[in-house]
Parts: C-alpha cells; structure tokens; sequence
C-alpha cells in the first residue's frame, strides 16, 4: 500500500505490520519543494516528528497532521490533506446541472443542506429565476434545522476531544431526533439531495410536521439541559478558555469566517450581511463574543442554537401555501455568465462561483469549504500548545473533512 | 447592484480596468491584468472608501485561451459582492502576484489553485501542491485534461499515484486478486 524509501530487513518484525497497515514515514522521501517545507522538515535541538492520521480517531475524517514536537509541546505542524479528494470540481464540470445538487451533499456530510444551497442560489442567479416564497420558507426551516443538528454534533465531538465521554451520547439524542425528522421530509437522513434550482424536492408532510412539533414542545429545554452539563464543568471551562485564541485581525486575514470569526467579536453573518432567501423578513439576532478562543466558539454555538430555534418558530407561523418549484425545464441551459451563490452554514461561509457557457454543464464550478480554510489556520493556533490540545483546537474549529479535501 | 460602487470603481482603478465594471443581481465584476493585481488589491483592502477586509475567494480558472484568477471580496461599504478577475494569464506559464502579504489566509486556496490549474503565485512560500500527491504530474482542472474514460487524449495519461492500492486495470488478473496481505 505504502511506498518506503527505507529498507527494511527480512527478520525486522515490523515489515509484517507495515505491509497490513502502513506506516506513514513523517518525512516526505523527497527534497523539500518550497522554503516553508525545508524549514518544517530541519529539526531543531531536541525537537522530533510524530505523525498523527491519516486514520487517526480524533481527524474527523481521513487527515494527516506532521507535529514537530519539543518535549510535549507542538512547535510547528504541518497538516497534509489528499486523502479524501475526489476531484468533485471535475466531476461538476462534467455532469449536468439537476445531477450537480447530489455530487456535493457528501461534501458536507454533517450539514449537507448548506452545501446544496449556494449551488442552487448560483444556478437561480445565472437563470434570472424567481423561488416560490413557500421553496424559500421551507429551505430555511430545514436549513435552521440542520445547523442545529451539526452544532449538536459539534458540542458532543468537542467535549468527546477534551476527554469528556458523557456529551456526545446526549448530543447524539437530539441530533437523531432531528436526521430522522429530515429524513422524513427529504428522504435521507444525512444525504439529503433535497434542494432543486428553482425550489424544493418535496412539500412539508404529515410525518415531519408531527416529529417538529413534539420536539420543538421540549427542544429548548432539552438543549439547555444538554449544554449545562458541559458550561458549568470546571474541567471543561477551565481547560477551553484561552485555548487556541484568536484575535479579531488574525481572523480576519486569516480569511476565517461563521462562528469562528464571531466569536472573536466580528458580527459577520451573510443572513445579515449579504441577505439572501427571506432571512431579511425574519428576526433574530447575531450572536458575538469577543475571547476567540476555543471556550468562546463553543458559546457561541450554543447561542446560535437559541437562535435558530426562534428562526424555526417564526418559519412554522408565517409559512405561506403555495407552490413549492417554480416552472423550470428538464434540461437547465443558462445564458452564458457567471454568478455567485454564498450561504451561511454551521461552519461558515459557503460559496460557489459558477461560469455557464450556454450548455447543460456549468463550464466551471468552484466550490469553496470554509473547513479547508479554517484547517489553515490550525498551523498557527496551535504551537506552542500540548499535543493533547492540537486535537482540541482543531475540533473547536470544526472541520468536515468531505469538503476540505473535495 | 450597486451604481454608485460602480462610479466609485470606474474613478479610482481609471487605466487599471480591462474593459467596462460589470453588474448583475448582487454582484459587481471588474478585470485587471495580472501585473495589477497587487495594488489593485492593497488599494480595495486598504482605501476608506472600499475597506474589503473579507476574502471570501481565491479560485482559478481555465478558459480554455487563457488563465484567470478570481477574488471574491466583500465589504461593509457595498451591498454587493466584488469579484476581481485577473484575466490573461498566459496558459503556458500563469504567473500572478501572491495574496498571502494581506491575507495570510490565502495560501492554501492559492495553493490548490496551483495545484488544480499550475498557476504559479509568486511571493506564496508554500506554494506546493496539496490535494495530489507530489510526484503527479497534470493539472487536473486544466480543460485538456480529461477524464479517466478517456484519459488516452489527457497529459495525466500514464501518470499514477505514489499510494496507489490496487494493480492497473490491464495487469494480469492473478496479480489484482486481494488478499489480507495487500494486492
């Protein structure tokens, strides 16, 4: 499986376990490409590698981290990506614009919704088409619902790689509630392919509105009795604050954005900052905090939460009857243009950039993961930090790793 | 759209433009020539009157004629995104001034566009690749690269990865049987 510069001798007994499993040599086995790469690869007095992934239980997903280490302090980390690329831009190119919506849904496996979104925004733009304002109600509850369900996650995963065991089993009760609710709208529990350019795959049914409304009866309750167990943990708190700061300037060169950028005190949301669909008719708040560090980007989820539960009550009274797909044609051919469609996910900022040129295949579709660019800044939250709170940060950050690597 | 950010574009970037600021829906579209971009870009980042501190987007773009960047920004003084596309790269060596001096955040979206487009960013001090492995080859979104079902036409043709797990399609079947040993 794994290519080795390194000879290894007949009786070493670990040729057995490096032909079953691999084993990844930190060092690449070939010269330094760029003067950032010769400087990581030279070790310093007392320092050493140690690779961590690519099947490492605390990546979120197949990555690989190169830790410099001194001691047990990470100096310098180098994060290698790859692992997951499936060529997803191509494939776009190549496939025709009803099919795009299911290629990207496993890009973004924990809020597949989000990544839907900009797509079919983008396509509306080069199409000059107007949604049904029934579609747009109906995205934005099963949008606000999957956030939820990803920000649930997020609260288990984090304390799960802080060493607390207990969060991600309860997390794990509301985020099931929720999947199977929108399993029962869309069809599929976390592949959704649900949002079409133009409007909806399928109405609000009896099924779903049922499961909603029992939950939504005890959702708040239930959220804030899951939240406690971790906001008022002494060995939680203590160990996430100050973790992995990040001021207002570095995040905003370091191009970071949705809750991370938030929780360092810029109240950059594109519902409000760009508004699209009918966020601008509803109302509700962009929650902000001014730490940046890892104990910050938690409270903020858990505010954002609040937040969408509200956007979900005032979505369910003013939802209006209507169509839920306008008149589109079996066979999309745009006029040739280019647009931009940007939502704001659980993570971040989505965004697509479309080129058509008049045929049934977009010419070129650039798909952009805020987890990919928040991945880059880990390079600089972490050294200086224990080994054991590289993971803790990274997670603090979440990433979905379906996006990064594409 | 935003005209009074158009008038505000046409007056400040005079002589930079190539061609007329484009608008539609939301969207605000302007070309520079590779050599511009850097101060076009530090005069957007820095100047009162546009103050785009986001980068929301660095990608490249094949044409099938020419190379292209393309920066998406956004700021609090308009209504619309900015899209700067640095237009006329020559497709044999596209050469474009790096981001990273303002936004550090850009190298790794400027190192897939190397990756994906072999577009050289000058000033990028990583620029390496970071989704294929080291020893490929192609640029796999450039448009004469073409997919596996007719990879014969593609530069990729013949090119294969460093971990490649399973023997090629055309080996001798006894060699692609797996076992719990690996192929």
């Amino acid at each position: 499986m794994v290519t080795h510069s390194r000879q290894p001798s007949a009786d070493d007994p670990r040729v057995l376990l490096d032909q079953e499993i691999g084993v990844f040599e930190p060092v690449p086995p070939y010269p330094p490409r760029t003067e950032r790469e010769a400087e990581f690869y030279t070790l310093g007095d007392g320092e050493m590698f140690v690779n961590m992934g690519p099947q490492h239980p605390s990546t979120h997903g197949v990555l690989r981290i190169v830790l410099k280490l001194n001691g047990e302090q990470v100096v310098d980390l180098d994060p290698v990506l790859g692992y997951l690329h499936r060529g997803v831009e191509k494939i776009c190119e190549n496939s025709d614009y009803h099919h795009i919506v299911n290629q990207l849904d496993p890009l973004e496996y924990i809020s597949s919704l989000f990544m839907e979104w900009p797509y079919v925004q983008a396509a509306e733009k080069l199409l000059d088409l107007e949604v049904p304002r029934r579609a747009e109600y109906i995205r934005v509850l099963s949008g606000e619902l999957n956030r939820i369900a990803s920000h649930a996650l997020f609260m288990g995963w984090f304390a799960l790689d802080l060493g607390g065991l207990t969060p991600i089993l309860w997390s794990f009760i509301e985020r099931d509630e929720i999947v199977e609710m929108l399993g029962a709208l869309t069809g599929a529990r976390m592949l959704f392919n649900y949002f079409r350019i133009g409007g909806v795959n399928g109405d609000l049914n009896h099924e779903f509105m049922s499961r909603l409304g029992s939950w939504m009866s005890r959702a708040a309750t239930q959220i804030e009795a899951n939240t406690k167990l971790l906001n008022e943990n002494e060995i939680f708190v203590r160990r996430a604050r100050g973790l992995g700061r990040m001021d207002r300037e570095m995040a905003l060169r370091m191009c970071v954005t949705g809750p991370n950028l938030r929780a360092t005190g810029v109240p950059f949301d594109v519902r409000r900052a760009h508004p699209y669909s009918i966020y601008p008719e509803l109302d509700f708040d962009v929650p902000t905090r001014t730490e940046g560090d890892s104990l910050a980007r938690y409270l903020l989820r858990v505010d954002e939460v609040k937040q969408s539960l509200r956007i979900i009550d005032q979505c369910l009274h003013q939802m209006p009857d209507g169509p839920i797909m306008a008149r589109i044609p079996r066979l999309i051919r745009p006029r040739p243009g280019r647009a931009y469609g940007a939502v704001e996910s659980p993570r971040g900022q989505y965004t697509m950039y479309m080129i058509s040129d008049g045929t049934d295949q977009p010419f070129r579709l650039r798909i952009h993961d805020p987890s990919f660019v928040h991945l880059g800044s880990v390079g600089r939250l972490v050294p200086g930090n224990l080994v054991a709170d590289t993971m803790a940060i990274m997670a603090s950050l979440d990433p979905v790793m379906g996006g990064v690597d594409k | 759209m935003d005209p009074a950010f158009k008038r505000r574009l046409e007056t400040r970037f005079r002589g930079v433009l190539l061609g007329p600021v484009h608008q539609r829906h939301d969207e605000t579209e302007i070309r520079v020539g590779p050599g511009d971009v850097s101060a076009v870009m530090r005069a957007l980042h820095d100047e009162p009157t546009f103050r785009f501190e986001f980068l929301s987007d660095v990608c490249g773009v094949d044409t099938g004629v020419v190379m292209q960047v393309v920066y998406h920004l956004w700021s609090e003084t308009t209504a619309d995104w900015l899209r700067v596309i640095a237009d006329g790269l020559s497709r044999d060596d596209p050469r474009v001034p790096s981001l990273t001096p303002l936004w550090p955040g850009a190298e790794w979206m400027e190192r897939e566009a190397y990756d994906m487009f072999g577009i050289t960013f000058e000033g990028n001090r990583d620029l390496r690749r970071i989704y294929m492995p080291p020893d490929y080859m192609a640029f796999p979104l450039r448009k004469d690269f073409y997919l596996p079902d007719d990879a014969a036409r593609s530069p990729g043709a013949g090119v294969r990865h460093v971990e490649q797990s399973h023997a090629p399609v055309n080996a001798d079947p006894s060699v692609t049987v797996r076992t719990a040993r690996g192929a």
